[in-house]
């Protein structure tokens, strides 16, 4: 009986030692280091916000909006957030205000300059502002010490003559759309 | 072997500082766009020939104030005053500057209108008669940015009894042509 049992155990044994033999191939593994690296490089991105006190911007929050207007005119009704701050005998202005924040990253600059500039020729009878500085297709200076990670208010002037069309003035009644391009560089 | 480990620098520092120069601007664009309109525009304005506004001149909401009128007394200057055997007409030069922007229209049309019914006195300005039942045109050629001198007169019945207060509001539509 004892050499039964003692025969029976050491099949067992001899089973499990297979299984494990049968096993271990299957669990061979290979191994591999990834080196994982982040290039952690300092930047500074730009975006366009609505101002309470101007027209609510398309795409705000982004670095392409768009500011609307509407319908203006000498002394007609305006839209919301647009005002007239003044007509004149040949001209009138229009304006809206908008924000422009400025994130930095990894970087000890603590303020930034602004520049902006048309991106083509302005429409006949017409020229644009930025905080009273007028645009041409060349880089103007709007600001010199932007703070970051804040919006910053700026005037957009639309000075408009009074001529009419033809005759020096803008064309009526037919949507004017010119795009203003904005550098933020880090001082 | 040096030289190579110098070009080797040197290059390494030019990309870093390549690297951080396009890294510290950031760009966007604003696309602006506006529809213009034509527009006119009405003011009123002291003619030198007539009574000064009391208020508002050069807005389009003024006061042309006669003061104490009568058929034989004395009259303010810049009144012109004129007698019938049954009434007597104050008339005093105001001016009105119709402003256009943006437009091609040659000229403009200039209408008006009493506030309220007066069925004592008459009205006429620029020597139209004007009620409150319709518009009456004064002119059909307006020309523009330029004052134009449309008297106010009022016709007073002899019977109108002494320091009887007359006021009206005249309302004026400039229309361009």
């Amino acid at each position: 009986m004892l050499k039964k049992y003692i025969s029976i155990m050491r099949g067992a044994a001899l089973a499990a030692l297979l299984m494990c033999g049968a096993s271990l191939p299957a669990q061979t593994t290979a191994s591999g280091v990834i080196n994982g690296s982040l290039n952690n490089t300092s930047g500074i991105a730009i975006q366009f916000d609505s101002d309470p006190a101007g027209v609510t911007l398309g795409a705000a929050g982004t670095n392409a909006a768009t500011a609307n207007f509407g319908t203006v005119s000498a002394f007609g009704p305006l839209a919301a957030g647009v005002t007239r701050p003044s007509v004149t005998a040949t001209n009138f202005t229009v304006r809206t205000i908008f924000d422009v924040q400025v994130t930095s990253g990894g970087l000890t600059s603590t303020s930034y300059t602004l520049t902006a500039n048309l991106a083509a020729a302005t429409p006949s009878g017409m020229s644009y502002k930025v905080d009273a500085i007028t645009l041409t297709t060349a880089l103007q200076t709007i600001q010199v010490n932007g703070s970051y990670n804040t919006d910053i208010a700026h005037n957009l002037d639309l000075v408009i003559l009074t001529a009419a069309p033809g005759a020096g003035g803008p064309a009526v009644n037919t949507p004017i759309t010119t795009t203003i391009n904005f550098t933020a560089t880090a001082n | 072997m040096k030289k190579v480990m110098l070009l080797t620098i040197f290059a390494a520092l030019m990309m870093i500082s390549s690297a951080a120069v396009a890294q510290t601007t950031a760009s966007g664009t604003l696309t602006v766009t506006a529809t213009v309109t034509g527009s006119i525009n009405l003011v009123f304005n002291s003619d030198a020939s007539g009574v000064a506004l009391s208020s508002g001149a050069g807005t389009n909401a003024a006061t042309l104030a006669f003061g104490n009128v009568s058929a034989f007394g004395p009259i303010s200057a810049g009144i012109v005053r004129s007698t019938t055997a049954t009434t007597f007409t104050v008339s005093s030069a105001v001016d009105v500057l119709v402003s256009k922007t943006n437009s091609a229209s040659a000229n403009y049309t200039l209408q008006a209108q009493l506030g309220s019914a007066d069925a004592v006195n008459t009205w006429t300005v620029g020597g139209v008669a004007v009620t409150n039942a319709a518009q009456s045109t004064l002119t059909a050629t307006g020309t523009y940015a330029a004052n134009s001198n449309f008297p106010v007169a009022i016709t007073v019945p002899f019977t109108t009894a002494s320091g009887t207060l007359i006021s009206n509001t005249i309302n004026y539509v400039a229309t361009a042509n």
